[in-house]
């Protein structure tokens, strides 16, 4: 065996490449604080493994996008479980990031002869930054596509070349297949490729000039660096009172809570601190193998505790698949730019020069000035300023990015947008069941043909600036001044019978803001006073012709329900005016099929046609297209397809997932 | 080898190498351009195409509009092609339409010229809303108080020979987000 690996070692050196990698002295002995690094390391490592398997199951175009990702989601076995620990671990590494940055200026590790190695690690925050940013976009829903759009837009702006530059990302002047190739390639090739490049460069270069070792602390030293970062919580706890600008008040709660836990570290401090005796200490170096590696192991099982703690809590949001004609109001990035995205709503940043100011200019001036820190930092006070600087930095990140979350947590329109993305997320993976699949057009389709989602939707576009749904659009929306029936329930045995009380009747439930109210029904309904019972066996009666979903045979059946027929043709006179049964129409609607989908679609069609209101109609338009008097065709607004949505909606006809066995 | 090239030419070994080491550069340059040339034509090649250009859709009867002059949002589904695929019917953007005093119909494009976030309607006294960076427009799609966005709503054309026939056609464009000027994409 040994001269098996004598021979490999002969030929490879593999030997000493080990003995170099591993037995590297840790000046001053491992240390927890020097844990980052290699928790980070691990956090990339994670990334392209799971990164891989994930693009075994990816495909990049606008119809099998948010198709794929919705089948290794629901479909591959532990797909939710790769998908999970990919997206999880990108959070967590931005805070990763962030720690190692930190770490490296207070211990003034940027100092020569480390600059270089500092600026290609701020280079690899902006790589990582941007893999994030591309691969928010690949799953194709709602929320990846609106934010991509803001952010390309962004990209647009940049003077002179910002119009080509955001074709050139978008692939083209519209967003679609070759934005997704394009987002791709940089988040699974090049950007990745160019990680890997620095993060060689980057630990060789740690390496070439070893650990730098923790200063040995004084109580002095201790109470310099608490007392600024006292100073800068205690500044942005002022600030967030300033700008708290909602009813909820817990953002700046956030800051003063850890403003007064500083304070009390300082009184702690100050009362029984003492210098760190490290110094005096017989010093001991200690070796990378196995002492700091046992703890970067450590450090690096808790990352991994972390994003599966994530992953099974929060699991792993899958929206609505992109559709640009959807408005939704849900439009925000990730996390980690949401303060950028927060700070362009102030005035100070309006208009073309503002935005240009707050989205390019401001974020540039600050990356120089991080760039610059190992230039700065030379001196002691330019260390100091360096620390301030972080500390501003991450603190107005803090606050800037809990007053967009705390906006937000406030904001109904914000509120409605995420709610109606996930509830057409689910209603699609229940249609995606009932279909046994995708179609080859992409799940869209199968959105666009649901009654449940396109007719809710069709309905408040087209339908609620009159009829309201339950009081509301149907979409969670209000209806400003309802000027015609509410149709939740239309068709019910329920809502019939609250149409035959005149008093009901004549409400703004029913006729009340139309020219029925004054009509002949209201009136005919005054003057027989029909009894409940009455009431009760004519909807059954009116019922049993539309049939709608949940429709069950009354109690006293068939008989109770020619009762109601018995009663409209003779005591109530109601085949004076309307034609039931298919028998003598008369000049009112007729009620035959009444409410059935066949009525309803030639209702909404033309409510103007002589079997319904005909010249009676009062304001409700045809939707349908229809031929004029004059033998001309008058469009209609909506297709039959779009009508029979709506109707089926309205009726509460659409597939459920407990029709079919899975 | 290297002493049989001084043998047949001989001259300044210096000179020589130098002209070795340019060749050498030169010629690996050249040769890696290619592959590096021709992937970045590509990849820029979107500059070079045409836009979409704006499409000619009806989208109402003047009929179907509010009465009151408020607007209501209109989907634009159309056909059109993205790289390899023909959509039939392809959800592109959305449109708000509004009825005006003077019997004419005003378009507005509902992306937010700010970032291109979807722009809605809050109420007449309110106006149009921006749900991203919270920029108010105006009922004529002019700029609120608060309105952070460079310029209002971008309006559209409105076909007016049509328009006399009570029929709404629109020409549906995106234009360029971020800057005053209103520029189609």
């Amino acid at each position: 065996m040994k001269e098996f690996f004598n021979w490999i070692d002969d030929r490879t050196g593999i030997a000493k490449l080990t003995r170099e990698a591993l037995f590297e002295s840790v000046p001053g002995g491992a240390r927890w604080r020097y844990v980052w690094g290699s928790t980070l390391s691990f956090a990339i490592m994670v990334q392209f493994i799971t990164g891989i398997f994930l693009w075994m199951g990816y495909s990049s175009s606008a119809t099998t996008a948010w198709e794929s990702v919705y089948y290794i989601q629901n479909e591959m076995s532990f797909g939710w479980l790769l998908r999970g620990i990919h997206h999880w671990t990108a959070q967590i590494m931005v805070i990763l990031l962030v720690l190692h940055l930190v770490q490296v200026v207070i211990d003034s590790a940027y100092r020569a002869p480390r600059e270089f190695n500092f600026w290609f690690g701020v280079i690899l925050l902006f790589i990582t930054l941007a893999i994030s940013l591309t691969g928010y976009l690949l799953p194709w829903d709602q929320k990846g596509f609106w934010a991509t759009k803001v952010a390309t837009n962004l990209a647009g702006i940049v003077p002179v070349i910002g119009g080509d530059l955001q074709k050139i990302i978008i692939g083209g002047s519209d967003y679609g297949h070759h934005t997704l190739t394009r987002f791709f390639a940089l988040h699974a090739g090049v950007l990745p490729g160019a990680l890997v490049a620095l993060v060689v460069v980057h630990i060789y270069l740690f390496r070439r000039h070893g650990i730098t070792e923790a200063k040995p602390a004084t109580k002095a030293g201790a109470l310099y660096y608490w007392s600024l970062l006292g100073v800068v919580f205690g500044a942005l706890t002022v600030m967030a009172f300033i700008f708290e600008d909602s009813a909820k008040q817990w953002v700046p709660w956030i800051v003063s809570g850890v403003f007064a836990g500083i304070v009390v570290r300082i009184a702690f401090l100050l009362i029984r601190g003492g210098d760190d005796d490290s110094a005096s200490r017989p010093k001991r170096d200690g070796m990378f193998w196995p002492d700091q590696i046992l703890r970067d192991a450590i450090a690096c099982a808790a990352v991994m505790a972390a994003v599966l703690f994530f992953v099974f809590w929060k699991s792993t949001e899958l929206t609505a698949p992109a559709d640009p004609s959807q408005p939704y109001n849900a439009a925000r990035p990730d996390w980690y730019f949401m303060s950028l995205f927060q700070m362009l709503k102030f005035p100070v940043f309006k208009g073309a020069l503002g935005l240009l100011i707050g989205a390019i200019i401001v974020p540039s001036i600050l990356v120089t000035a991080v760039f610059l820190m190992p230039l700065i930092g030379k001196s002691r006070i330019g260390h100091w300023v360096n620390v301030v600087m972080l500390y501003l930095l991450i603190g107005g990140f803090v606050v800037l990015t809990a007053m967009g979350f705390n906006h937000d947590a406030n904001d109904e329109d914000y509120k409605r947008g995420v709610a109606n993305a996930h509830a057409d997320a689910k209603r699609l993976n229940e249609l995606i069941l009932i279909n046994g699949g995708i179609p080859p057009a992409g799940a869209l389709t199968l959105l666009y043909s649901d009654p449940k989602i396109r007719g809710a939707r069709l309905f408040a576009a087209n339908c609620a600036s009159c009829h309201p749904h339950g009081g509301g659009d149907g979409m969670g929306g209000e209806v400003k001044e309802p000027s015609a029936p509410d149709l939740k329930g239309v068709g019910s045995r329920e809502w019939i019978a609250g149409l035959l009380d005149h008093k009901r009747y004549t409400s703004a439930e029913y006729f009340g803001n139309t020219k029925f109210k004054e009509g002949k029904m209201a009136g005919h309904l005054d003057d027989i006073e029909m009894l409940q019972a009455d009431i009760d066996a004519v909807s059954a009666a009116l019922a049993s012709e539309g049939r709608v979903a949940g429709y069950s045979l009354p109690e006293g059946g068939q008989k109770f329900i020619d009762s109601g027929f018995d009663l409209m043709f003779n005591d109530l006179e109601c085949a004076d005016c309307h034609g039931i049964q298919g028998e003598d129409e008369g000049k009112g609607p007729s009620l035959t099929g009444y409410m059935s989908r066949e009525w309803m679609v030639n209702f909404v069609g033309n409510p103007a046609h002589e079997d319904l209101y005909g010249k009676k109609n009062d304001r409700m338009p045809s939707f349908l297209s229809m031929k004029k008097e004059d033998g001309t065709v008058k469009e209609g607004q909506l297709s039959r397809q779009d009508v029979e949505l709506i109707v089926g909606w309205l009726r509460g006809e659409w597939p459920k997932a407990g029709d079919v066995e899975k | 080898m290297p002493s049989e090239m001084a043998a047949r030419q001989p001259g300044d070994p210096e000179r020589r190498e130098f002209m070795a080491k340019a060749v050498s550069i030169v010629a690996g340059g050249a040769i890696v351009s290619v592959p590096v040339g021709v992937g970045i034509a590509t990849l820029v090649s979107p500059i070079f195409g045409e836009g979409q250009g704006g499409i000619k859709i009806r989208l109402a009867a003047v009929e179907d509009l509010p009465g009151d002059g408020s607007p209501k949002l209109y989907q634009v589904v159309a056909e059109r092609t993205d790289a390899w695929t023909k959509y039939p019917e392809k959800p592109l953007g959305s449109v708000f339409l509004r009825k005006l005093e003077n019997g004419g119909v005003a378009a507005f494009n509902s992306s937010c010229p700010h970032a291109g976030c979807s722009v809605g309607f809050k109420s007449k006294e309110e106006g149009y809303y921006c749900p991203c960076h919270e920029s108010v427009f105006l009922l004529d799609g002019s700029m609120g108080k608060f309105c952070v966005s460079p310029r209002g709503l971008d309006s559209l054309e409105v076909d007016k020979d049509r328009l006399k026939d009570g029929e709404v056609w629109v020409t549906f464009q995106n234009f360029a987000a971020g800057i005053e000027e209103k520029r189609a994409i």
